[in-house]
């Protein structure tokens, strides 16, 4: 007989399963300036971070299949609303709260099929500086709204200890300052996810695995990121309040990125 | 899963959106409500507003469209102040002739379209690709237009980045898609002035090789041609008309106080040719 200790029991093995895989995912910054919003991550091989709408962008850790479906059915959803009714009428609100998250819950729920293996973060510019909007969203359905700033990365203890680093929102910062922090905010997300991976791998006292554990705290992180940057690339998506173009969405180009990273470290 | 389709086109077709489906909103025809040939949707009881003439001229940098401001249902002046020339992305404009509903709905699933596909897939749609998504929306008009309704003619005037050009596409209301060397016209007062074009470039120089002050009035000329010999084209006496230029930098519209300059030029040499009175 099914009791209601398997169901748990079954729904806590589907957990571990999919916070297992997201654990060394490279997490994503989500951070809003005077000028419009940006979200910032480093990525080993594939793209991560998407325009999705005329106001929307988005990025993801997790399985590249499962992030890829997330992303056509959310772009899908904008497009055919933008088109029916009004582009003013898209929102993110209503794409995660109406559309996602209760598709992901019930994907979550069905024992026999496997699981959605993604964390998203979807950013929304708004009108005046700190009406931004940012949401995360759980691969069981569970999303929160964020002003200001919002991460996903592979813990949940990642993800506090970034958005400590990110400290207050600050919607009227510059553009450098709020990518300056995000940048920060990675590399301790980054860093403190691999952290307990090692700790994991190893015995139980993790830091003898830890090639980091002899570097002073505060210049752990630029040690960790400059590494990370030797094989993965730097990417930051814009939603611009203001410009010529018709499309407020655009990614720094390898110049910039440079000189981000040079003031940096 | 989540059920993600192909492209906005199925997507809505799955929908039964009318865009797809036109035989859902023709009606059927009614002989009786008027004698077949009278006026615009005669024979279904509908009268639908029009776009009336439309123009698109190369120059040296790229291409100059020009617009009156009138919509017409029958013989009503509907609207005095339509946009008749809009951008369906950064570099490329819609001039639209004919139905305005449909036109306007062509315009919105084209500005759809494009963008759905550039962040879906990641590229941006070529030019061969959006000329054939026009020619499936025009093509989707044919059994409403057959019956006298919602039939309209765009053409599409595009720089391309490629060949560093500016380039001009007009359409039958089949769907079927030429391109033009020099001009385009399209609406009611686009048969009385087609002859003009070819003067133009005969007699004094190609468009393409005219700066944007010469191609702009040469092009405000013809529009007021079609305004004197089109009853449904409107002349400037009230509102400007609208022109606006597509280069490399990107669209951009005809400052006012500039067209306003070369229209009380046109007026005043026009006036002048004009034989008096006997």
């Amino acid at each position: 007989m099914y009791s209601p200790f398997d169901f748990n029991e079954a729904m806590n093995h589907r957990k571990d399963f999919v916070e297992e895989a997201l654990r060394p995912g490279s997490p994503a910054v989500g951070i809003a300036y005077e000028g419009g919003i940006a979200l910032l991550s480093v990525n080993r091989s594939q793209r991560k971070i998407y325009e999705i709408y005329d106001r929307q962008m988005f990025s993801a850790i997790g399985r590249q299949a499962d992030i890829e479906n997330i992303r056509l059915a959310s772009i899908q959803m904008m497009h055919q609303e933008g088109f029916e009714r009004s582009p003013d009428d898209v929102s993110i609100q209503r794409l995660v709260g109406f559309s996602l998250s209760p598709a992901l819950k019930k994907a979550f729920g069905e024992q026999f099929a496997a699981p959605f293996v993604i964390r998203a973060l979807f950013a929304e510019l708004g009108r005046q500086p700190g009406s931004d909007n940012f949401f995360t969203l759980n691969y069981d359905g569970e999303f929160r709204q964020h002003r200001g700033a919002a991460v996903v990365a592979g813990t949940s203890g990642a993800e506090d200890a970034m958005l400590e680093k990110i400290g207050e929102p600050n919607p009227g910062q510059s553009r450098e300052e709020a990518l300056h922090k995000a940048l920060s905010a990675w590399s301790t997300g980054a860093r403190e996810a691999i952290k307990r991976r090692l700790a994991i791998g190893g015995r139980d006292d993790g830091d003898d695995y830890n090639p980091l554990r002899d570097i002073d705290e505060s210049e752990a992180d630029s040690v960790f990121l400059r590494d990370e940057l030797k094989n993965g690339k730097l990417e930051v998506g814009l939603l611009e309040r203001r410009g010529a173009r018709d499309s407020r969405f655009r990614l720094l180009t390898s110049d910039e990125l440079d000189k981000l990273i040079q003031d940096h470290v | 899963m989540i059920e993600v389709a192909g492209d906005l086109w199925s997507l809505l077709e799955k929908r039964g959106h009318p865009l797809t489906r036109p035989e859902a909103t023709a009606m059927p025809a009614r002989p009786y409500d008027s004698p077949a040939g009278q006026g615009v949707g005669a024979g279904t009881g509908v009268v639908d507003t029009h776009g009336t003439t439309v123009i698109a001229v190369k120059y040296d940098k790229g291409v100059i469209n020009v617009g009156d401001r009138r919509a017409t249902a029958n013989f009503a002046v509907m609207y005095d102040k339509s946009e008749k020339v809009l951008p369906i992305d950064d570099y490329t404009l819609l001039a639209i002739s004919g139905s305005f509903a449909r036109a306007m709905e062509a315009v919105r699933y084209l500005r759809t379209t494009f963008k759905l596909f550039e962040r879906t897939y990641l590229q941006a749609m070529s030019l061969d690709g959006k000329l054939a998504e026009l020619a499936k929306v025009v093509r989707a008009g044919i059994p409403d237009a057959m019956q006298g309704i919602g039939g309209f003619i765009p053409i599409l005037t595009t720089f391309d980045r490629e060949s560093n050009e500016g380039r001009i596409f007009f359409y039958d209301g089949m769907g079927a898609r030429f391109e033009s060397a020099e001009f385009g016209a399209a609406g009611s007062g686009s048969m009385q002035i087609r002859g003009v074009f070819d003067y133009i470039v005969k007699t004094k120089k190609p468009f393409h090789d005219m700066n944007r002050e010469e191609a702009l009035k040469e092009a405000l000329f013809l529009l007021d041609i079609a305004a004197d010999l089109d009853a449904a084209t409107g002349g400037w006496a009230k509102v400007l008309p609208l022109a606006t230029t597509i280069t490399a930098e990107g669209i951009e519209d005809v400052p006012e106080d500039e067209l306003r300059r070369i229209v009380a030029d046109i007026d005043l040499q026009g006036g002048e040719r004009i034989a008096p009175r006997r």
